[in-house]
């Protein structure tokens, strides 16, 4: 193990703060956070920072949450630690939710879908042998969960009205509880569902009903009851999340 | 610690939360969520973005609050950087977007920006009443400017560069001098 000298030293003190201020790159700050937690002076470097701005923050006026951020909250929380937590009136009211409009994970899995789907792209165009798929994909989307930023399906589109969800692995779905495929271009006011879908199963459907697909539209898995969402929006945790990208 | 907060004990609930109840982050949203909301909001600027990482913020609170160590800092504190960073990565990732549609003009976007930090700078009434005021104190009104304004509306070098109009390395110089001043006077 290296031992620091004081300049260096000095330097992640500047970094660490200049981390907490929020200056840094997206790049920048990734390879801070991935530094934290195997270097414990930097871990306190930084939380010296966050005491000495903390109070700071009272600057910024507090604002009073919608009365749907808690249920919100509470639903996700739920759904985190009990599977089977479930009666026969378990019904989720209705509420206008935002959950898609501006997401930020939306955003995040858009800027990391993009690399992704190019890598994915080169990997399925060697893979794919099925002779159905006669030409190349128009557009892909790699999604992903959004704790781990890993891969879990991916979504390839021959044509702008056909669609086809490719599982990349598992997935455990809780009892009583089933996968819903969503979509939503930029334009529109709400996601629309795709129906259920089957982990571990590819689908392929056509989006008849629906304008011809778009670059950058969001798909994402929700978690819902085995029923689907009652509201016809989604209710549940999102677990994979994308952009498409026109190939 | 600030006046408000002071009755509230944060550091127990974040060990009620470790413990798995689900009340106890209840509690904390009742407490903090209107002022977590709020330095949220200042960053990211979007209502409905600003709600969305707050959900986020307190399922990561919840699910990290057992790796939270009393010994290594204030609850309260690790409590607002969480949402902090997560409304920081958002933006930065949201910038990083912006950028990837090289052909749409960000101007707007940035006035507004501008703006905000007009207003801010106004009405700056940034006196705590702790100690790190009188070492922002020390530092020039222009450098302490660009420090709290980087902190409270989560400007990236380039902003408070365009914003203040002095070139890019000034601006990264001067805070990492404001930086090392800051550290320095409160040691």
């Amino acid at each position: 193990m290296t031992r620091p000298n004081d300049h260096e030293r000095e330097d992640d003190h500047a970094l660490a703060g200049e981390y907490v201020l929020g200056t840094l790159s997206l790049e920048q700050r990734k390879v801070l956070e991935a530094r934290l937690p195997n270097e414990p002076e930097l871990q306190k470097a930084v939380m010296a920072w966050e005491e000495r701005f903390l109070p700071y923050t009272a600057i910024t006026t507090p604002v009073a949450p919608s009365d749907y951020l808690w249920p919100r909250i509470e639903r996700s929380l739920k759904a985190q630690k009990t599977p089977a937590n479930r009666t026969g009136s378990a019904v989720v009211p209705p509420r206008h939710r935002r959950i898609l409009h501006s997401l930020p994970l939306w955003r995040g899995a858009a800027g990391f879908g993009l690399a992704a789907a190019l890598v994915m792209g080169i990997m399925l165009a060697n893979e794919v042998t099925e002779p159905t798929i006669s030409t190349t994909p128009e557009y892909m989307v790699v999604l992903l969960a959004p704790q781990t930023q890993s891969a879990g399906w991916v979504v390839q589109a021959s044509s702008r009205q056909e669609i086809e969800l490719i599982p990349l692995g598992t997935f455990e779905v809780p009892e009583g509880k089933a996968l819903e495929f969503w979509t939503k271009a930029d334009e529109w006011q709400a996601p629309v569902s795709l129906g259920l879908v089957e982990p571990g199963q590819p689908i392929r459907m056509r989006l008849d009903q629906l304008p011809p697909l778009e670059d950058n539209q969001l798909f994402e898995l929700t978690l819902e009851d085995e029923a689907g969402s009652a509201t016809g929006l989604p209710t549940g945790p999102i677990e994979f999340i994308g952009r498409a990208v026109e190939i | 610690m600030t006046d408000v907060s002071s009755e509230f004990d944060h550091a127990a609930v974040l060990a009620k939360c470790a413990r798995g109840e689900h009340d106890a982050l209840h509690q904390l949203y009742i407490h903090e969520g209107a002022r977590l909301l709020g330095v949220v909001l200042r960053i990211v600027k979007d209502r409905g973005m600003a709600e969305d990482i707050v959900h986020d913020a307190c399922l990561n609170i919840w699910q990290r609050a057992d790796s939270f160590d009393p010994d290594k800092g204030s609850a309260r504190a690790w409590i607002f950087s969480v949402a902090r960073h997560l409304a920081l990565n958002a933006i930065r990732y949201r910038d990083r977007e912006i950028t990837f549609d090289s052909n749409a003009p960000t101007e707007l976007d940035h006035d507004e920006h501008f703006q905000h930090a007009d207003v801010a700078e106004e009405s700056f009434d940034w006196q705590t009443g702790q100690r790190m005021d009188s070492c922002l104190e020390q530092l020039e009104p222009e450098r302490r400017n660009c420090v709290l304004h980087a902190y409270i509306d989560g400007l990236s070098h380039a902003e408070i560069a365009a914003h203040t109009g002095a070139p890019l390395g000034t601006v990264k110089a001067w805070i990492k001098r404001s930086l090392l001043r800051l550290r320095e006077c409160m040691a």
